[in-house]
This record gives structure tokens, sequence and C-alpha cells, in this order.
């Protein structure tokens, strides 16, 4: 079945899951003092740093999502062997990768939240969003040099 | 420059666009609330628009208004660009997904901050690029199924 994925939708699949696992590792982490030995905090107050993914974040992760399931979606449709029904995905899946880098990469710089950290989910992230844009252009290059 | 150049689905994204980046600068979240100090309550409330929200919805939008503009000021200029059909798609395809990203947002609005009007004006606005977007890509293709 994945014998029927050209090499494009191949590489923009392995994108799509390497951005659904990164979704689940830590983006962004947020240091705070640590408490002398000895004083005890009451339950379900916490000190210390603390780190958390982009499913706490707003809107970035319903974007990411949508992408994923459209860089997905070849492998997913040569599975019900109607890969061809649907000639726009790799162009889709080469927008929404391309938007998705600049989102995460203004994220991560412009945007970012004051005294937080950067943490390695982010970095993942945008490596697989950089993976699935290259994917998509690669599968448009297979398809006729961009024809729709 | 003559707007007859521009198609009826460059219009309505072209319109749609310019209205959704006007919207944007409309109150879109508010936050307010109310303290009470020896029996007097004092309160108050903020607004705020989408560009002084913490939330990458601006840099997206601003990205679909961007997208729905130029293929229409380009066909005004009188340069209608390579007519392959992709940026109609790319106006449809993002537009959707930012009609879709906003409608998220009115359920599930960022730090339980309460849904102004620029919200859901700007859920319309969307939507009509969409709208704009798809129209325009059935006149490039003439009615060829995507």
């Amino acid at each position: 079945m994945i014998g029927r994925l050209s090499q494009g939708q191949l590489i923009a699949g392995i994108g799509a899951v390497a951005l659904i696992v990164a979704m689940f590792l830590p983006w962004i982490g947020v240091s705070g003092p640590s408490l002398p030995s000895g004083i005890t905090l009451p339950d379900g107050a916490s000190a210390g740093s603390s780190s958390e993914n982009i499913w706490k974040g707003p809107t970035l992760d319903v974007y990411l999502l949508i992408t994923v399931v459209v860089a997905a979606l070849p492998a997913l449709l040569a599975l019900t062997d109607s890969a061809e029904e649907f000639s726009f995905v790799s162009a889709a899946t080469f927008l929404l990768g391309v938007v998705a880098v600049i989102l995460i990469a203004v994220w991560l710089t412009v945007d970012f939240p004051d005294g937080a950290e950067r943490k390695f989910g982010a970095f993942i992230g945008l490596g697989a969003a950089i993976v699935i844009a290259y994917g998509g252009f690669k599968a448009m290059q297979e398809e006729g040099a961009g024809e729709i | 420059m003559d707007a007859n150049r521009l198609s009826q689905g460059q219009l309505v994204a072209a319109i749609g666009a310019i209205a959704l980046f006007i919207i944007s600068f409309l109150p879109w979240f508010g936050v307010s609330g109310a303290v009470t100090v020896g029996g007097t309550t004092v309160g108050g409330s903020t607004n705020f628009s989408l560009w002084e929200s913490e939330n990458p919805l601006d840099i997206y939008l601003l990205i679909v208004i961007l997208v729905a503009l130029v293929p229409a000021v380009m066909s005004l200029m009188g340069d209608g660009g390579a007519d392959d059909g992709l940026a109609p798609m790319a106006t449809a395809l993002l537009a959707g997904v930012g009609t879709l990203l906003i409608l998220y947002q009115v359920f599930d609005t960022p730090g339980d901050a309460g849904r102004k009007i620029g919200l859901f004006l700007g859920l319309i606005a969307c939507a009509a690029i969409a709208v704009g977007g798809y129209l325009s890509m059935q006149e490039t293709s003439g009615g060829e199924r995507y």
C-alpha cells in the first residue's frame, strides 16, 4: 500500500507522523523559584519548573492538527484504494506546511510568552512542518510541475 | 484600474479580506471583573482586538488576507498572473481553515475571556473569503471537480 505513494507524499506523511508526535512533547517551559528545604506547599500548589505541550496553547494546536490530517491524507487514501480521487491534496499539503512553518517560527520568536523557556518539542515541530512543506512541494512537482 | 477585470469570486474574496482587516481592529475578546472592598464594589473591563490578544490567529488571518488580496490586486493592475488555479485554491483552503479556527475560538475563548462583536464579524468575513475563493476556483476550472 505504501508503494502507491509518491516520494513527496511519503515525505509529507513522515513529517505528519513526526509533527503529531512532537505535539505531545514539551513546547514551553516555565521556571519558578525553588522552595527552601523544610517548607511544604498546600495540596494543589506547586513550585519549581513545569513544561507544557502545544495542546495547552491557543489555536496553534488546532491548525497543526489540520495540517497533520491533510499531509497524511494521501497515505490514508492509499489504504482505501482512492488515492487518485483528490488531486489538490499535494498543493494543500505544501500550502498548509509553509503556513505552519511561518506560524511556529513567529510563535517562537515574536509571540513567545515573556519569561518562558523554549523546549525541544517546539523545534522538532518546526522541523516536522518544514518536512511536510518540502514533501508537499515535491509531490506537486511529481504530479506535473505544480498542475492541480 | 477597472473593477470589471475581477471575477465574481475574486471580488467576493477581496471584499471579505478588506472587511476582515478592518474587523481585526474591533474588540474580539473582553475580560471583566469586580472587587468588593468595605462594601464598595469596584469593577472594570478591558477589550482586546485580534492584534492585542496573544494568539497566533492574528498572523494566520493576516496571511489569509494577503493571499485573498494579491490575486485581485494583480488582476486590477492588468497582470492576471499564471492562471493555474493555485491562487483561488490557496484562498479557499486557507480561508476555510481560518473560518474553522475562528469558530473554534467562539467555543473555546482564550483564558475564558468574553466574546465580542469582532469575533463574530471576523467569522463571517473569513467565511466570505472562503466562498469567494471557492467561486474563483470554479470559474478558473470551468466547473471541474477538485
